[in-house]
């Protein structure tokens, strides 16, 4: 048990983090959470010791993210299309982006971005977001994310790219909105 | 956009990620010398990235972690753990 519970504390944090980011409900977060744990403990036999450990643990994260979706039974992903992120009559947009504070007294700004952000992920469609989270919150490689997810190496970086680009457009909107107001 | 910014836009976030070879880092990186907009658009991806890293770790609220371990308690036995 005590071993079990090292796990638990390394990578509760993240799996719930994880959970949160990807259904953007705090109980729906909980119920991931247990769902990886339980069955991560339950299959221990179907684990390979060359597979690393958190890869696996959030393998079957996100495999409890798409059931949880699909027993919502949500609406069909919509796709991001590149064109949709390029201007036709050959003019460019400009993004306002603010640089992220480490200064601690800006505090009130860092929770204010926290919230664009996390709304700002939270509106992208649920593939896109999945390997947005595995890769760029989580720190996971393209490769490593395509084996979590059980897609190619191709369909992660067109889906990455695509989540940052419409996360760009996003936090610069609601970033020129709060200046504005 | 023009044609020749369309092919650089494509290819900007595996430019970031380091996933390019060293010919198309040297013509993205010539590109983005001679064209501001391409430049612009450039560093408002990367600061889009490092601002949604920066921003990202949550805490479990200390109630649901305590319901966690009570569950794993429950429902799990004396299982052998992988090493890591």
């Amino acid at each position: 048990m005590k071993a079990m519970e090292a796990i638990v504390d390394r990578y509760e944090n993240r799996i719930f983090t994880f959970g949160l980011k990807m259904c953007g409900q705090l109980q729906d977060a909980e119920d991931i959470t247990q769902d990886t744990f339980l069955n991560a403990f339950k299959y221990l036999n179907s684990f390979r010791e060359e597979t690393k450990l958190k890869n696996w643990l959030f393998k079957i994260a996100a495999t409890a993210c798409i059931r949880k979706r699909r027993k919502k039974k949500c609406e069909p992903d919509r796709e991001l299309s590149l064109e949709s992120f390029m201007n036709k009559d050959g003019t460019f947009e400009t993004y306002d982006i603010p640089d992220g504070s480490d200064d601690p007294s800006d505090k009130v700004l860092q929770a204010e971005m926290k919230s664009v952000i996390s709304d700002a992920i939270k509106t992208l469609p649920h593939k896109y977001k999945l390997v947005f989270n595995l890769r760029d919150i989580e720190g996971f490689n393209t490769k490593e994310t395509a084996d979590i997810l059980g897609i190619s190496i191709e369909s992660v970086k067109t889906r990455l790219h695509r989540a940052r680009l419409a996360l760009r457009e996003k936090i610069s909107h609601s970033y020129r909105e709060g200046k504005s107001a | 956009m023009k044609e020749d910014c369309k092919k650089y836009f494509e290819s900007i976030s595996e430019y970031l990620d380091g996933e390019l070879g060293p010919d198309d880092c040297q013509q993205i990186e010539q590109h983005l010398k001679e064209c501001p907009e391409c430049q612009d658009c450039f560093d408002a991806l990367k600061k889009t990235i490092d601002l949604c890293r920066k921003s990202a770790r949550e805490e479990i609220p200390e109630e649901m972690r305590k319901r966690l371990r009570s569950k794993l308690r429950d429902c799990l036995g004396d299982h052998q753990l992988p090493s890591e």
